[in-house]
């Protein structure tokens, strides 16, 4: 390998170093979120607080939509879709984090306490 | 023995040509992520920066840059700001480490860095202006990674065609014999 000096060595250490603690900041299990946002095609969006243990159902075109709220998080549990896109989404439990059922025409968001930016309405 | 500025501008666009070339060449190769290239232009540039100087480094990048974008019809386009602000950030970084080579960096410890402040400054400009969400930051770290591999290979490239002894005697702070 021609010309290696030691300070390449320092260099791609820092990178290392930097590159890790990247993945290491970003992928830490996080919260943050304290409502989960409803958002139905000809509807007001509708506000949930992520305080009780409680099980709901939003009614849609297509069926219900059941939601399990937990403190600091939620879920989509079941709703109507063959390709179950909404269940997958997993625990919504960061600012921002969201679920979406085409057949209902719906959109769950938790949201912060902070304002935050929706990259739809930018 | 001085070399008169029209010599110089000539091997600017000399290595701009080279540089847009590769460019546009790496823009046929479909990428499995958008946003990670191998950025072979950028061995261009080092190479650039290190046989003439920082400015004539700028050159080529802006000339790359452009031009590349205008072959390719993205001027003014989102993805023409991204490289340009990229390349920007690879220079700016680039500014205060080039003299270390080659007593202490070569061309593998440049290229990393400036690699990895191209995609900074590329992530920087995306999540200000273009999609301001939240968890984008969540895709940094795999692109910083991306990065870090493809400015080892830029650098080991560089390396080799400045061992080149046509080039070498354009290095400037050319190494000592007996070193490297």
């Amino acid at each position: 390998m021609p010309g290696l000096r030691w300070g390449d060595a320092v260099m791609v250490a820092l990178a290392v170093a930097l590159v890790s603690s990247a993945f290491g900041v970003a992928y830490m299990p996080r919260g943050g979120a304290t409502e989960l946002v409803v958002t139905q095609a000809g509807a007001t969006p509708r506000h949930y607080p992520l305080d009780v243990a409680r099980t709901i159902g939003i009614d849609g075109a297509a069926g219900v939509t059941t939601i399990r709220i937990e403190p600091g998080r939620a879920r989509c549990l079941d709703s109507p879709g063959s390709q179950r896109i909404c269940e997958g989404a997993g625990w919504l439990e960061r600012p921002g984090d969201m679920a979406v059922s085409l057949p209902n025409r719906l959109v769950l968001q938790v949201q912060g306490p902070g304002a935050d930016f929706d990259s739809m309405h930018f | 023995m001085a070399t008169d500025s029209a010599t110089t501008d000539r091997r600017i666009a000399a290595l701009a040509a080279l540089a847009i070339g590769l460019q546009v060449i790496e823009a046929a190769i479909p990428s499995p992520v958008p946003g990670i290239k191998p950025g072979l232009a950028n061995v261009i540039t080092l190479v650039a920066l290190l046989t003439l100087g920082w400015r004539a480094a700028v050159a080529v990048t802006l000339l790359r840059v452009v031009g590349a974008s205008l072959l390719l019809g993205t001027l003014l386009s989102p993805g023409f700001w991204l490289s340009l602000a990229g390349g920007l950030a690879a220079l700016l970084i680039l500014a205060p480490l080039w003299r270390l080579y080659p007593g202490h960096l070569s061309g593998v410890g440049l290229g990393v860095a400036a690699a990895l402040a191209h995609t900074t400054g590329q992530f920087l400009l995306a999540w200000s202006l273009i999609i301001p969400h939240p968890q984008l930051p969540l895709l940094l770290p795999p692109l910083l990674l991306a990065a870090l591999i493809t400015g080892v290979v830029t650098g080991i490239l560089t390396n080799s065609v400045l061992s080149d002894p046509r080039i070498q005697r354009h290095v400037r702070n050319p190494p000592t014999t007996g070193t490297g």
